[in-house]
């Protein structure tokens, strides 16, 4: 499966947003506030995750900030760590 | 002390889900059991379990606002909101209310999965919401923060007494002043590990909880929640907690009164009725409708506000009656107007919750 669909799936299934299917997720929409809603401790929970799900640790506030701003900048971030 | 004025009663459980369920499963009779899946030996095994569906909480709550809310939190939370809905104050303000819940278990499903979740990525891998939801305090706070109670709130775990010693802060809190109302809850669920560990502690599988058969283990585990509007009124919708009682068995109880026994088949647990109630009591029992969990006594105390507002118990069918302590069946309408809700831990201590009419 590519990376932005587990993604999706991930964080409709880990993160309960059971109003919501992977299909529904914009892939430009911010992940936190007005786009899919998230609060800081899904943004906690989403570092553990991206490193349990796809091996790639997020390792502080300044990596975190720019990769976490949507699905397409976070699958940016995923694929390139994991291609370095 | 002050006495407690029951104003709501919220209860879900193996029965269904509100006190109308739990009067109409009386009527009808036990319940049929749910199932608890337990792993053993790599194969997984059916164990009859008394399971609670806590579904109806989006009636209360969206379903966005309780994504990150575990079921034992969840159950709580409908408990509370069923008890404020019976109570008539789900639209008043939750300024001075204060949350207390009694808890043996705590939540187990979640507790082992964070605990598993580390063993098997490490701490590095460990979800932080399923940390959060761990710790035995989290369904109180989640009650809190969704009802917005703004008052204290407090988690008890005594094992078998949290009922009474929860009870007791409930009672220390209104006296007090510190608040004006309180959501006194119980609440115990189950989990794949509490059942594998059931079943090593209890083999054989018993097909119904039979109350009265006080030597032989016939306990079913239960999960569920039972809660309770609580204030200092005089006025009381069903009637009041006048004394709560916490003590080392000692000298046989009063025989005047009438019992509502939390026997639930633990055989190891019935020594303590036999030695704490004279052979001509007045008992009744409703376990088997709930099945079997340390909070067990808040079920005891719905049923005994149940019957105070009715006037008279409700049947109780299904199970032999009481053998050879000599104890009389209770039944039907009320000798006198109040009811005394017992709790023996199988460790020399008693815990006793005096309701009566207002």
């Amino acid at each position: 499966m590519a990376t932005k669909e587990k993604l999706k799936q991930m964080l409709v299934e880990e993160l309960n947003l059971e109003d919501m299917t992977p299909e529904d997720i914009d892939d430009d929409a911010p992940l936190f506030g007005e786009g899919l809603g998230l609060d800081s401790l899904d943004a906690v929970e989403l570092v553990v995750l991206v490193q349990k799900n796809f091996g790639v640790e997020i390792k502080d506030m300044e990596e975190g900030r720019p990769a976490l701003q949507s699905v397409n900048s976070l699958v940016s971030f995923i694929d390139s760590k994991r291609t370095a | 002390m002050i006495r407690l004025a029951i104003q709501g009663v919220g209860v879900l459980g193996g029965f269904g889900c509100g006190l109308g369920d739990l009067e109409k499963r009386l009527m009808e009779g036990v319940p049929a059991f749910g199932s608890l899946i337990v792993p053993v030996e790599g194969q997984e095994l059916n164990m009859a379990a008394y399971t609670a569906d806590s579904a109806p909480l989006e009636r209360f709550v969206n379903k966005r606002a309780t994504r990150r809310i575990d079921h034992f939190s969840r159950m709580a939370l409908l408990g509370a909101c069923l008890a404020l809905e019976d109570a008539g104050e789900l639209e008043s303000s939750m300024e001075r209310v204060g949350v207390v819940i009694a808890s043996g278990y705590g939540p187990t499903r979640t507790t082992f999965s964070f605990l598993d979740s580390v063993f098997d990525g490490g701490d590095a891998c460990a979800s932080p919401t399923n940390f959060s939801n761990s710790v035995h305090n989290a369904a109180a706070a989640h009650v809190a923060i969704q009802l917005k109670a703004g008052g204290p709130s407090l988690t008890v775990s005594q094992f078998e007494m949290s009922v009474c010693s929860a009870l007791m802060t409930t009672q220390l809190w209104l006296a007090e002043g510190r608040v004006d109302k309180v959501l006194f809850g119980a609440v115990d669920e189950l989990c794949s590990v509490l059942g594998y560990c059931w079943g090593r502690f209890f083999p054989g599988g018993e097909s119904m909880i039979d109350p009265f058969s006080l030597d032989r283990q016939t306990a079913i585990p239960g999960e569920g929640a039972a809660f309770f509007l609580l204030t200092r009124d005089e006025q009381a919708r069903y009637g009041h907690v006048s004394q709560i009682r916490q003590e080392s068995i000692q000298a046989p109880l009063s025989s005047g009164e009438t019992y509502l026994l939390n026997l639930d088949g633990h055989a190891g647990c019935s020594t303590g009725y036999r030695q704490v109630l004279p052979g001509s009591a007045s008992v009744a029992v409703y376990t088997p409708y709930y099945g079997s969990l340390p909070v067990g006594q808040a079920f005891d105390l719905a049923v005994a506000a149940m019957a105070l507002r009715d006037g008279r118990l409700p049947g109780a069918n299904g199970f032999a009656g009481p053998a050879d302590p000599g104890w009389q069946l209770a039944q039907g309408a009320l000798d006198r107007n109040r009811l005394i809700c017992l709790k023996c831990d199988g460790r020399g201590r008693v815990g006793h919750i005096r309701v009566e009419k207002s």
